[in-house]
């Protein structure tokens, strides 16, 4: 019982503490909020407060970021299913299902599954986190090199294609397109400068969070700022009838399905809840008997993808503490708090703060369960952000993007960057482009070139020798097989692509 | 020629010269690296093939299918359609690529002047009024063109003009272009917001944001921080 004496000790230091308690809460709230306000993100906020963990104790400091992660996973959803804003990468699979819910009248079925399942895939996550992280730890450290994780990288890029623009090629043309503006600035192995036009703000390469805003906040905006023009916006209908148990529980396997799924793509770092969210959502399409309905306001749709990418906020932290490893943007900020405090996370931290692993786990566990209670109230408060009418909405949405951009890093050109791919979102998106993949790509992109690249040290550049790696094989083979089913269905053209969905191929 | 329409053509036309210039870029950066075989170009120029390939496969897609999608489902899939038909065509792409433009221009400026760091000021100030005059008067007959050029219009100003003189001016604006005529509940909801962010950003985060660096502006700037910390 020394994972349980572990917890207890972790929580009786959390809650001992008035600040350790008013640091916590306030990383609830703060993370719902900044996760459901359009056009920020939890990623805004934790830009924000970046500078001041300085004032906090190490443990705080991470403490209060794996909070926000755990309850800004969660607020993102709130946007993504009322405005069609995912507050980041992580809730754009939920916008899929959850927004159509919303413009049938449906919004509080589709907010209260979110906050039932983001609950619930987030506490068991964080529970299988306090039991297995050593372990899992020992077996992805041999387990998973270079090889397996750039094809783990190809395998979720293919997903992301088959999902979200209005074609396969287009899918593709998107995420190329992402990891295309990845290459911009140094390259991960020689340090050579590429598509920097001489700019010194391109050496560090294209920032992603003002593309994000950019491509989420900003084009939403414009798009619907279209609709008003025009005479097409429809204002949300409102409701707050929340899902019955009966409804929930006749999802059951789709919440196991994900919480499994989440779990593991979020133990892999650079993968994360984003593709978390991804995956969760295609198994539950792909399991489904009712594809057609899903993109549609299929509540199943926002339980996989909700279930899912909170069940990759406690399996994230496993790679970061336990290789040093962060899954993302929020987890790379967390390196920079151990950093301002001169530490490494790593291996060493188990042994050498014992006491800040258990307290950060407490937290998470306590986050997720917080989501619950807060979630149903905070719910309430927000969809009445509804009421307002869009073009009061829009300004404030378009400056707090604008402060959001420019906290990051103090830079005017961090602004300019976003609107120009607010613009370059708005016509992507009207020909059927997917931003959303564009995201993807350009995150996934670093580390997928770099990954590449030192698989090819590896294995001495002989692919044969590359492929005898079983996971790598296993991965790479089921994102050929994702990416020849799309072909396929391209190549029988539409109506035929819905209604036949090809045999099963290998999957992770 | 099956289902394709100019448009089609110019959408593919697009992919394949952006594809055209990315990998005649790449020529500057085709360098070895010692440690790796494959170099800094290995990487965009893989990409940059797939991508061929995808824009050729779309424009078949196209030949074959016209504009029908794969019901895929998804965010993106189905919103294009809605609206779009009243603001397409090229002429309403030439008057949007015109508003889009013109922050651009204001900021090449001093590029194209030559200008000397200490005189930019007074010109800024006029091509700034010059440039905002322009967009006005062609936005009157595109709102949706004036609500894409917008934002970066106000980005552009932020170096010079600051964020807390401009924001309320851009909030008014895009309330305008977004319909609202009302003047009282278009002052009083600025005025609202404006309060909101400058209390959370300035007062309780401390968020440094552009105080510009052209008088009067960057003097309101500095006051309105002053007042508020």
């Amino acid at each position: 019982m020394d994972i349980f004496s572990n917890f207890v000790t972790g929580s009786v230091s959390l809650f001992s503490d008035p600040l350790n308690i008013l640091i916590f809460l306030g990383g609830v709230v703060g993370g719902m909020l900044f996760g459901a306000i359009p056009g920020v993100s939890m990623l805004t906020l934790a830009a924000i407060l970046l500078p001041f963990t300085a004032h906090l104790t190490a443990e705080q400091g991470i403490m209060l970021y794996s909070v926000i992660y755990c309850t800004g996973v969660y607020g993102g959803a709130i946007t993504a299913i009322l405005f069609n804003i995912p507050g980041a990468p992580e809730n754009a699979a939920t916008a899929f299902d959850g927004y159509p819910m919303t413009q049938q009248g449906k919004a509080g079925k589709a907010v209260g599954a979110a906050v039932m399942c983001s609950a619930l895939g987030g506490t068991v996550s964080a529970v299988i986190m306090m039991i297995a992280t050593a372990p899992i730890a020992e077996w992805a450290i041999s387990a998973f090199g270079p090889p397996e994780i750039f094809a783990l990288v190809a395998f979720g890029l293919a997903v992301a294609a088959s999902v979200g623009a209005k074609t396969l090629w287009k899918g593709w043309l998107s995420i190329l397109f992402g990891l295309t503006l990845a290459v911009v600035g140094l390259d991960p192995v020689g340090g050579i400068a590429r598509y920097d036009f001489g700019m010194p703000y391109l050496l560090a390469g294209v920032h992603f969070i003002p593309i994000i805003l950019g491509f989420f906040a900003v084009s939403e905006v414009l798009v619907q700022c279209e609709k008003k023009a025009t005479g097409a916006y429809k204002a949300p209908k409102l409701s707050v009838d929340f899902p019955t148990f009966a409804e929930l529980w006749a999802h059951k396997i789709a919440v196991v399905r994900s919480i499994v799924i989440g779990f593991f793509c979020g133990i892999l770092p650079g993968i994360g809840a984003t593709l978390a969210a991804f995956m969760g959502y295609n198994e539950a399409v792909r399991w489904s008997k009712d594809k057609m309905a899903f993109g549609k306001g299929k509540l199943e749709g926002v339980i996989s993808a909700e279930t899912a990418n909170n069940a990759a906020t406690g399996a994230a932290m496993i790679p970061l503490l336990a290789l040093g490893l962060p899954g993302g943007a929020l987890t790379a900020m967390m390196v920079g708090v151990f950093q301002m405090h001169d530490m490494e996370p790593g291996p060493l931290v188990f042994i050498n703060s014992g006491d800040l692993v258990w307290v950060v786990f407490a937290a998470m566990f306590y986050a997720n369960v917080s989501i619950l209670l807060i979630g149903f109230l905070e719910t309430k408060t927000i969809i009445n952000l509804l009421k307002i009418p869009f073009q009061f909405l829009a300004p404030l949405i378009l400056l707090l993007a604008t402060v959001g951009a420019y906290a990051v890093r103090g830079l005017t050109i961090d602004v300019i960057m976003m609107f120009a791919a607010g613009a370059a979102g708005f016509f992507l998106r009207r020909t059927g482009y997917s931003v959303a993949g564009m995201v993807l790509g350009l995150i996934l992109g670093k580390i997928g070139e770099q990954t590449f690249a030192q698989a090819m040290q590896m294995v001495h550049y002989d692919f044969g020798t590359y492929l005898m790696r079983p996971i790598s094989l296993v991965l790479l083979l089921a994102a050929v097989g994702t990416t020849a089913t799309g072909i396929y269905k391209a190549v029988r053209g539409p109506g035929q692509a819905a209604k036949k969905e090809t045999n099963p191929q290998s999957s992770a | 020629m099956g289902r394709l329409r100019p448009s089609h053509y110019v959408e593919v036309g697009l992919w394949l010269l952006a594809t055209a210039v990315l990998y005649g870029l790449t020529f500057k950066f085709n360098q070895d690296i010692e440690i790796y075989k494959f170099g800094a170009s290995a990487w965009p120029r893989g990409l940059i093939i797939l991508m061929v390939i995808a824009a050729f496969g779309q424009l078949y897609w196209q030949y074959r299918y016209g504009d029908a999608g794969a019901e895929v489902g998804g965010p993106d899939a189905n919103i294009e359609t809605e609206g779009a038909s009243e603001n397409s065509g090229l002429p309403w792409y030439a008057h949007t690529a015109l508003l889009i433009a013109l922050p651009f221009i204001y900021m090449r400026i001093p590029d194209l002047f030559g200008l000397p760091a200490d005189a930019q000021g007074p010109i800024k100030l006029i091509t700034g009024a010059i440039v905002v005059t322009a967009f006005a008067w062609l936005s009157r007959t595109n709102m949706v063109g004036g609500m894409l050029g917008l934002p970066l219009l106000f980005a552009a100003f932020l170096e010079d003009f600051g964020f807390y003189a401009m924001a309320p001016c851009f909030m008014i604006s895009v309330m305008w272009l977004m319909g609202e005529r009302r003047f009282k509940p278009m002052l009083a909801v600025a005025a609202l917001l404006f309060s909101i962010l400058m209390v959370l950003f300035v007062k309780v985060l401390y968020v440094g944001l552009p105080t510009g660096n052209i008088e009067p502006f960057y003097s309101f700037g500095n006051w309105v921080v002053k007042v508020l910390q």
